[in-house]
């Protein structure tokens, strides 16, 4: 239970930070995608009874707080967990690296995955031109933070419980 | 006569004293404002004495006053550094609210247009990812917002409600790909759907290729469509490209509300046509 309510408080200061602060110091297109990050963090480090559902829970909440398109990050979250879990297994998760990495790589797959949805689903002509304009920022934002992220003291904690 | 003197020496001295000082002060009477031989030998000897005198009593004014009287300056400085921060604070605020002020006037004069009831919302929050132009309010369906709504700021329209909740909504932007608004172009009156480009432009789409459009021109909401009313601004024509072929013209609007710093927006409470 407080594990949960700690994870809720931390998704509740990410999705505060990503609306609300972010926007004041940063233009738009260089928005870092902190529930992504959180997402692939998960995927590699925590248990699949636990990030599973925390990550189409994240991609619901980010699909709440942006465009008109429910589950459409939902589901594109889900496939790069899928991915991602399926490799953890054979990587060496403990490497910051190996965080930038995945998290550079789960950007452009979700950004792909969305496109291709938006595009079959959705009348929402050009997004592609937008998307690729905000690709580069967006990537380089991303691996950014998730080398911040690696270097948290807080990951420490987290590597012993695992 | 020796021991006359010696008998009355001390009255005699004292007569004898008495008178040197009355003649030497009934001589001094004729020439008071000359300095006499005693006068000049007494000044001209305590003059630079009294020089030196005097610079030390202001060395020690000063040693006093820059040294031993500074025991408390470390505190008032303290003091004055604090009331200086809250002076600056002060000034700021004052700042803030004085543009505060002018956004909401600005807003205000829009509200007296408007002839549908408004509601006056809080911009606290922008969308989360690059690609899709969304902003939140803090008004929802308690202050009787629905979803379509037309937002508009000062300067004209923002987008409409979408996703209303009890206390917030999403106001999808004009620029958002998802968005279109029935306009005209003020002057000539050639008509077209405003669609959002994404990228804080928009462009307005079914404007045939033989209408009047230049760059500069107004474009305003044409009341087609029944969620946003007749000639509201949107924003003026940046671009027009008229290609050999094709029925349409492309034309690129520049918005007239910059989203980028948008704080204040209006809500009309009017109901969406369906």
């Amino acid at each position: 239970m407080t594990g949960f309510l700690k994870g809720a408080g931390l998704v509740l200061v990410l999705v505060l930070v990503q609306t609300s602060v972010l926007p004041l110091y940063l233009t738009t297109l260089y928005k870092p995608d902190l529930l992504l990050i959180l997402m692939v963090f998960l995927a590699l480090r925590a248990p699949v009874s636990t990030s599973l559902p925390a990550a189409y829970g994240l991609g619901l909440l980010k699909d709440c707080l942006s465009g008109l398109y429910l589950g459409l990050n939902a589901f594109s979250f889900l496939i790069v967990y899928l991915v991602l879990k399926a490799l953890s297994d054979r990587l060496y998760v403990q490497n910051a690296l190996l965080l930038v990495l995945t998290v550079s790589l789960s950007t452009l797959a979700t950004m792909l995955i969305n496109t291709v949805l938006l595009t079959i689903f959705s009348e929402a002509n050009g997004i592609f031109s937008s998307m690729l304009t905000a690709m580069l920022p967006h990537l380089l934002m991303n691996a950014f933070v998730a080398s911040l992220v690696a270097v948290f003291p807080e990951l420490g904690r987290v590597r012993a419980v695992k | 006569m020796l021991d006359f003197f010696r008998k009355y020496s001390l009255p005699i001295l004292v007569v004898a004293g008495l008178l040197i000082a009355l003649i030497t002060y009934s001589l001094n009477l004729s020439r008071t404002r000359q300095a006499n031989l005693l006068e000049r030998s007494v000044n001209g000897t305590l003059a630079p004495i009294q020089k030196q005198a005097i610079h030390s009593g202001g060395l020690l004014g000063r040693i006093w006053h820059d040294y031993i009287d500074l025991v408390d300056v470390k505190q008032e400085n303290d003091r004055l550094k604090g009331e200086l921060k809250q002076l600056n604070s002060a000034l700021a605020a004052a700042g803030e609210a004085l543009r505060e002020n002018e956004r909401l006037t600005h807003l205000l004069d829009l509200r007296k247009t408007v002839k549908e009831p408004t509601v006056a919302a809080m911009v606290i929050g922008e969308d989360i990812t690059p690609w899709f132009r969304s902003l939140t309010i803090d008004r929802g369906s308690e202050s009787g917002i629905r979803e379509g709504m037309p937002v508009l700021a000062a300067n004209g329209v923002v987008g409409q409600t979408a996703k209303v909740t009890a206390n917030s909504s999403r106001v999808l932007l004009l620029t958002d790909h998802a968005s279109g608004i029935a306009a005209m172009i003020q002057r000539s009156r050639a008509r077209g759907v405003v669609k959002g480009r994404g990228d804080n432009l928009c462009s307005l789409e079914f404007t045939m290729r033989g209408e009047d459009v230049q760059v500069g021109d107004q474009v305003v909401s044409s009341g087609i469509g029944g969620i946003f009313a007749k000639g509201l601004p949107i924003g003026e024509v940046a671009m027009v490209k008229k290609g050999e072929y094709g029925i349409f013209q492309t034309v690129t609007i520049r918005p007239a509300v910059s989203t980028a710093h948008l704080e204040e927006v209006l809500v009309v409470l009017r109901v969406p046509r369906d």
